[in-house]
């Protein structure tokens, strides 16, 4: 951050004072003269100070200090820390978990965002077309949504719980055989995208539901009068009108996903088998369990970058529509 | 925001409060840093302990520290109990690496390998223990020297615990299964058709299963479950980095034929982990279950006269699955002697208070106490106290042991067999392919 010493005296104590002068005195912030509108300028820096501060510190910092972990052999144990070049880049290439933890990251997302945004639509619909007791549906669809990882983890499991879970017993009850919802292979991820979408969808709900109630009147009652019906007009009006508001919720939606680590580690821990496990929970175990920091560092490397491409792929046509 | 002065915040006033609340962010970050202030007071040495006694164990654990905390006015012990698994691991690893670790830790002895090796650990003072009345003499043989590594006393061990074998007295002698004493015979249950026709005759007993083994969800039950019988087997291995990983396959696939023949859910549960295993044994609809004895406490609470006995013999050879908690001195970065000290005289009280941790279900290392008068008293714990002459740990390799990677792994490995969808040999390949993978791995230490 560049704030020069002359306009900024530190007092002990770690507050700041600004020292007096005519141009940043308050009231005369006109922007008739050079002077005022650097000196404005300046007090923009101070403004973003702390955030830069604080990003600098843990973000910043952190970040590329993880740059420069991926080209070394350093432990956790705080042994090994020489310079390896791309040795850890070519393991991670060549390392078939990390490629299979990668798809299972990616396998999560598109089960998990399909649903997030299509039910967030069809409740955000639903709650604005009028149901009785709007403030009630609301609530209960969004309320899941405040309660943290650990609570839901807690709630999930008693229902998913082989043997003598909640779900299990339903579904004896109808008569049918136990199904392994954390246990079985071919279920565990099913299951951890169901837990997700009841847990997150009231997110992308509100957000919808703000765009619905942004949409002006004028262009219902116009196409009433054309005698547009309900389908059409949900057809021609409400969905192009949500339009970008699902490009927002999408991209949120998408970064989400692919940061899905809390529910599943503490689920499944990665199994049954290892078909849960996501590329953060093999980050995850490799540096912190396994204790190798400086190949965990280059797989969240080649993970940012797979991100980052895509991200790119996905702005750019959207750039050119603008 | 409004830059005019009239009544609401001047701007310079917003200034200020950002400013000082960026120096807050910075302050935080800095202090963040530092140690926990220590709770001593003027003139007391400060000892730090952590543990991973997060069941029922740590309560008492928590007594005994409190009693050696009285006798010992002039040191401030502050225990600090750790949710166990992996991430206690990670704590410790970096708390010592970061040269501020607490003055003691307990640790399992399967990990000392991964430890003891990177300096993480400082050897411990003979002379100094001797001093407090503790010698070699006083532990068993191979406990002892499990805890030594390149010729130095690494680990000073506090317990045994093996995975044994509880059982509810009612279920088992409606089966048959009992001795004249009223408990499980452990003849009743030994071989492989034994243990299987015993737990059939349980089950119709309870009208649902007779054995409990909760190994869903549960790497490090698979593991003890599988490594036991492998050992009772007859089973050998090699582990050694630069040289292809082997298991007497044979062996393997027999044990993973038998869990397989085990879980069909009549003998045992099909789909069970951990917490259904327990609940069904604590509401008398399991005859025999599976688990380590440290859920002694727990099961007590549900069944004043659970029994418990050591594993059974299910193949030839005697063995049975353990491990044993010790106490660690993790590196520190500016050592001081009186902490030092003070540590050595809290730690050797701890051992001393071993008929404490005995009714936590553990059985302790340090001799003295097992052949009190007192502690071969103590039910059930005396009925598997025979479980430590034949103990096996875990393998020694860096990767191995309590809350490892390599343990999930294995169990990975196990998945599809024990679930019936794959034959016992799977499991074996597949175990041989990820020992396989971790022996190319550096060691991090």
């Amino acid at each position: 951050m560049t704030v020069s010493n002359a306009d900024v005296t530190t007092v002990p104590g770690g507050a700041t004072s600004r020292r007096r002068t005519p141009a940043a005195s308050p009231g005369t912030g006109t922007r008739t003269s050079g002077t005022s509108l650097r000196a404005q300028d300046r007090s923009g820096y101070l403004f973003v100070a702390p955030f830069a501060v604080a990003t600098g510190l843990f973000l910043v910092v952190p970040t590329l200090y993880g740059l420069w972990m991926s080209f070394t052999n350093q432990s956790l144990t705080g042994a090994g820390s020489e310079f390896i070049g791309f040795d850890n880049y070519v393991e991670a290439f060549r390392d078939p978990q990390v490629w299979e933890t990668l798809w299972h990251t990616v396998w999560f997302t598109v089960l998990s965002t399909v649903p997030l945004v299509l039910v967030a639509l069809i409740m955000a619909l639903l709650v604005h077309t009028g149901l009785p007791g709007q403030w009630v549906w609301r609530m209960s669809f969004f309320a899941p949504y405040l309660l943290t990882s650990a609570v839901v983890w807690h709630l999930s499991n008693w229902m998913f719980q082989p043997d003598i879970g909640l779900l299990d017993a339903w579904v004896a009850a109808i008569g049918l055989e136990p199904i392994g919802w954390l246990t079985d292979e071919n279920v565990a991820m099913f299951s951890i995208a169901g837990v997700t979408v009841w847990w997150t969808v009231g997110f992308n709900f509100l957000l919808y539901l703000a765009a619905l109630q942004g949409i002006p009147q004028q262009q219902y009652e116009a196409a009433t009068i054309d005698g547009a019906g309900g389908w059409r007009r949900l057809f021609s009006i409400t969905l192009p009108q949500l339009r970008t508001i699902t490009g927002v919720i999408l991209v949120l939606q998408l970064l989400a996903s692919l940061k899905v680590f809390d529910q599943i580690y503490m689920l499944t821990a990665g199994g049954p088998n290892g078909s849960t496990r996501p590329i953060l929970e093999y980050i995850y175990d490799t540096g912190f369990t396994n204790y190798r920091l400086g190949y965990a560092s280059a797989i969240s490397y080649v993970f940012f970058a797979l991100i980052l491409v895509f991200t790119l792929v996905r702005l750019l046509p959207a750039r050119k529509e603008a | 925001m409004r830059a005019g002065s009239s009544g609401g915040l001047s701007r310079r006033d917003v200034l200020k409060a950002a400013l000082v609340g960026a120096g807050g962010v910075a302050l935080g970050g800095a202090l963040a840093g530092c140690a926990t202030p220590s709770a001593a007071g003027a003139g007391r040495t400060s000892v730090m302990i952590w543990d991973l006694f997060s069941g029922g164990d740590g309560a008492l654990m928590q007594e005994m520290v409190g009693t050696v905390a009285a006798a010992n006015p002039d040191i401030a012990v502050q225990s600090t109990t750790l949710a166990w698994g992996p991430p206690y691991y990670t704590k410790l690893a970096m708390a010592s690496s970061g040269g501020r670790p607490p003055e003691a830790a307990v640790m399992h002895m399967s990990r000392l390998a991964g430890y003891a090796p990177g300096g993480l650990l400082e050897p411990f003072d003979l002379d100094a223990l001797a001093d407090l009345g503790i010698t070699e003499a006083d532990f068993a043989p191979a406990v002892w020297q499990k805890a030594q590594y390149d010729g130095q006393l690494y680990a000073l061990p506090l317990d045994t615990h093996p995975y044994i074998a509880f059982h509810n007295p009612t279920i088992v002698q409606d089966a048959g299964l009992a001795g004249p004493d009223g408990k499980l015979d452990l003849d009743a249950v030994s071989g492989t058709d034994g243990f299987l026709a015993a737990g059939r005759a349980m089950a119709e007993v309870t009208g649902e299963t007779g054995v409990g083994w909760g190994y869903q969800r549960d790497p490090a039950g698979c593991w003890r479950m599988f490594w036991g019988l492998y050992s009772q087997n007859g089973g050998e291995y090699e582990l050694t980095p630069g040289r292809p990983a082997a298991l007497d396959e044979e062996a393997a696939a027999e044990v993973f034929e038998f869990l397989q023949e085990m879980i069909d859910g009549t003998v045992a549960a099909r789909n069970q982990d951990g917490n259904a295993a327990a609940a069904r044994f604590m509401s008398n609809r399991t005859g025999l279950m599976f688990a380590g004895e440290w859920d002694l406490p727990m099961f007590r609470d549900a069944n004043p006269d659970v029994g418990a006995t050591q594993f059974p013999a299910v193949f030839d050879t005697p063995a049975n699955y353990a491990d044993s908690h010790a106490f660690v001195l993790p590196k520190q970065g500016s050592p001081d002697p009186a902490a030092r000290e003070a540590t050595y005289r809290v730690l050797a009280g701890l051992l001393k208070q071993g008929l404490t941790w005995a009714s936590a279900g553990h059985i302790p290392a340090y001799q003295p106490i097992v052949q009190e008068p007192e502690y071969q008293e103590l039910t059930p714990q005396r009925d598997y106290a025979p479980a430590a002459e034949v103990a096996v740990f875990d393998p020694d390799a860096w990767f191995t042991g309590g809350g490892s990677d390599f343990q999930t792994r294995m169990a990975d490995a196990m998945t599809d067999t024990l679930a019936g969808k794959a034959p016992g040999r799977t499991a074996v390949t597949r175990m041989l392919a990820e020992m396989d993978r971790f022996l190319a791995l550096p060691n991090p230490a």
